[in-house]
């Protein structure tokens, strides 16, 4: 499944077994995009939320 | 039976998780918690009767974890838990009445009431945010002059816990640390975590290495009576060796062990779904 990337314009190749909330990023930039939807075989990306300060384990 | 696994960010954890649950007679399914909506205290459709709360968001996790216990949820690691290993004071009071050795700590309500604590301790000593994981802002004091530098950095930030101070012994320890990540009353796997070059803290976030290696019967005490100081689960003991035996600094309530299982020729995630298995059974 192939996506761009909003930040530099890159495509993004999404691997066909991915699931929606799974982190992809972009090769080029490394900017993070979270899967939002899957379906008929074309996939929805989203930004990915930035690590936050209450981050952890 | 079904489980839910409720997370904010997809790891390689949580697919492992749900994958290993077929072994183990559970029927799993990852639910986003960025979706849900709770009206309060009725369970939201797309949770089972049983969940294992995975958020990588500290207040995300607390917050869910309560939201779901109140729907009737069983949740592994229950709020209790997660209240305790989320807080770095609570975590060390926990450790302290279980007999469990730990860093001496110090509480400081104030910036003025910081230097006696730090005479007391002496220097170096380690300044720690209360809460917050991978070493985050996990600082090394060497001396007085950086002691009041970082006060005065501190005093401006504008989250009032930032103005409270809690400080803990520096410990000599090799370069590495353990991480034990344990499942109930069973240790799932052990591993001494290495500092990368130029670093002291072994966090994996921060770069860290791990190596396997079998517990001797001291750490296996230690590790477990930390786990069930905390009020048990699916947990992290993270311990130090000291000159005076082993030394239990944190406990993790959202252990994550990626960087464990490329060390260990086990099925981690098979055990903690296991553990999980078993005490929906309870």
């Amino acid at each position: 499944m192939n996506a761009s990337c909003t930040e530099c314009g890159a495509g993004i190749a999404v691997p066909e077994d991915a699931i929606v909330g799974e982190i992809i990023s972009c090769k080029d930039c490394s900017s993070e995009y979270e899967v939002a939807e899957i379906s008929n075989g074309s996939v929805m990306l989203k930004p990915a939320e930035q690590v936050g300060e209450d981050w952890g384990e | 039976m079904k489980v839910s696994i409720t997370f904010d960010r997809l790891r390689w954890e949580e697919k492992a998780l749900k994958d290993a649950a077929g072994s183990v007679g559970l029927q799993a399914e990852l639910v986003d918690v960025k979706g849900l909506v709770f009206e309060v205290p009725k369970r939201p459709a797309e949770l089972a009767d049983l969940a294992l709360q995975r958020c990588i968001s500290h207040y995300r996790s607390l917050l869910v974890s309560q939201a779901m216990e109140g729907a009737g949820v069983h949740v592994i690691n229950s709020y209790a838990v997660a209240e305790v290993c989320s807080n770095k004071l609570a975590t060390s009071i926990a450790l302290a009445k279980a007999g469990v050795p730990t860093p001496r700590t110090f509480l400081t309500l104030t910036s003025d009431a910081v230097e006696p604590a730090a005479e007391k301790l002496g220097f170096p000593l380690v300044l720690k945010p209360f809460t917050g994981s991978w070493g985050r802002m996990v600082t090394i004091v060497r001396d007085k002059e950086t002691l009041q530098s970082l006060i005065e950095y501190k005093e401006e930030l504008a989250n009032p816990l930032e103005h409270m101070y809690y400080m803990q012994e520096f410990i000599k320890r090799p370069p590495r640390d353990i991480r034990a990540i344990v499942a109930g009353d069973a240790i799932v796997a052990c591993v001494h975590r290495y500092a990368p070059p130029g670093e002291w803290r072994t966090n994996i976030a921060r770069g860290g290495t791990s190596k396997a290696f079998k517990p001797d019967a001291e750490l296996k005490e230690t590790v477990l009576k930390a786990a069930e100081a905390v009020g048990g689960g699916v947990l992290g003991v993270d311990a130090m060796e000291s000159s005076s035996g082993y030394m239990v600094h944190a406990v993790n309530n959202t252990v994550e062990f990626k960087g464990a299982q490329s060390a260990v020729d086990f099925d981690i995630p098979a055990r903690i779904m296991h553990y999980v298995a078993r005490s929906a059974k309870r």
